[in-house]
């Protein structure tokens, strides 16, 4: 028990010391999306290939919404009404779909990265 | 009502799932007493799901950027832990577990530490708890109309078939002799937290404190994530139609490393008939001792 208990700790402290590592505050490009009337607008995003971003997302309904992308793997809730700063990692030529998992009917979007 | 149905039916399996282990692990070591361990801990993380849900909305700035991910990811890797400590316990006990069943049971009863099983139910609720709650609350929020009703019973019903689930599998378990219990249960948890380690690998991946790595496969045209029988692989085995190499790799990596940690045993020691915590009991050192 106890060899399990020291082993959740390490892995809790090498979590935190991962963090500090890798999160300066640099300056990149930022990206406004915007969540109304479950839909996201504009529903096709491009950016620079290789260079990582931030996506400024503001949801103007009344209802939060969850940002869902399958690869890289994210989900990032913006509740209702707020504006929330999504960090994106460098990504790879390519197009990368993700949903508004609360409305994955209507809130379809598409990074495109060239 | 469909699409509701199956988003909170996805949320709530995995934590029905986990419920039922803990449940009937209690049954089967005739704790049925301690249940409210269990009971206790979910409920404090159902409160807890719904505190974050609302906490979430009073946030802003880098505290509701980054706050809930890193909660998400911590509570990811301390469930893994626990779990495997769970079934590591159990494994412990099974092998010690032949003959005299209620006089192994009632010591696991001593030894095992109750709390541990009311924080397994606590971290199954709270970690998708909030997403769940935070998802039914803008649910009704909408249902002004009777279509918008239709989705709240479509969510509110997937939360319910979720738990029906966990209890049939509850139901399931409670017939199984108590070695068989333990043994499925002991792969059941290592599928399920090895599926849960490659989420969170992946979730670090998305988080950028892991770099990107390609999807190794897509079956989403066979399987996808968000069809039914997708959702129940996901909670159950961990199953996700495009993953990246780290998290094929992380889920290989916990598979090894948990069935060293739990199964080894069987490798390192030739099988004998005897049990190997035999020397330890009173009752074999007296026949041991007794001359032949």
């Amino acid at each position: 028990m106890r060899r399990f208990a020291l082993l959740l700790w390490t892995a809790a402290v090498a979590l935190l010391a991962l963090i500090a590592a890798t999160s300066p505050a640099r300056a990149q490009t930022e990206i406004a999306l915007t969540i109304e009337k479950n839909r996201f607008a504009p529903e096709e995003i491009k950016v620079k290939a290789g260079a990582p971003f931030v996506l400024v997302i503001t949801n103007k309904d009344k209802t939060p919404e969850e940002l869902d992308m399958q690869q890289p793997r994210i989900e990032k809730v913006i509740p209702a009404g707020k504006t929330v700063r999504l960090r994106m990692p460098a990504l790879k030529a390519g197009k990368y779909p993700f949903v508004g998992e609360y409305h994955s009917d209507t809130a379809k979007a598409t990074i495109v990265a060239e | 009502m469909g699409a509701t149905f199956v988003v909170t039916l996805r949320e709530a399996f995995e934590a029905s799932l986990i419920l039922g282990i803990v449940y009937t692990y209690l049954d089967k070591i005739h704790a049925r007493d301690q249940y409210r361990y269990v009971t206790a801990g979910g409920v404090l993380g159902l409160l807890a799901s719904v505190g974050l849900g609302v906490v979430v909305g009073f946030l802003s700035g880098p505290l509701l950027d980054l706050g809930p991910d890193l909660i998400a990811a911590a509570v990811i890797f301390f469930a893994v832990g626990l779990l495997t400590w769970h079934a590591w316990w159990m494994q412990q006990h099974a092998r010690a577990i032949r003959g005299q069943v209620q006089h192994r049971i009632d010591e696991a009863r001593r030894t095992q530490r109750l709390w541990i099983v009311a924080l397994i139910a606590f971290v199954g609720v709270f970690r998708e708890g909030a997403e769940t709650v935070l998802f039914l609350w803008g649910l009704m929020a909408q249902a002004t109309s009777s279509s918008g009703w239709v989705n709240v019973v479509g969510g509110v019903a997937g939360v319910g078939t979720a738990a029906a689930l966990g209890w049939t599998i509850f139901r399931g378990g409670v017939r199984l002799s108590l070695p068989r219990f333990f043994a499925i249960t002991t792969v059941l948890i290592m599928l399920l937290a090895a599926g849960l380690f490659s989420g969170g690998v992946g979730r670090l991946q998305g988080l950028g404190f892991l770099p990107l790595t390609d999807p190794l496969w897509d079956t989403s045209w066979l399987l996808s994530d968000r069809s039914v029988a997708g959702s129940f692989l996901g909670g159950l085995v961990g199953y996700r139609a495009q993953p990246s190499g780290f998290e094929v790799g992380a889920y290989l990596l916990y598979l090894v490393a948990a069935g060293f940690l739990l199964f080894g045993h069987l490798f390192a020691a030739p099988l004998t008939n005897g049990e190997p915590a035999a020397p330890r009991e009173p009752v074999a050192r007296e026949q041991s001792t007794r001359p032949s």
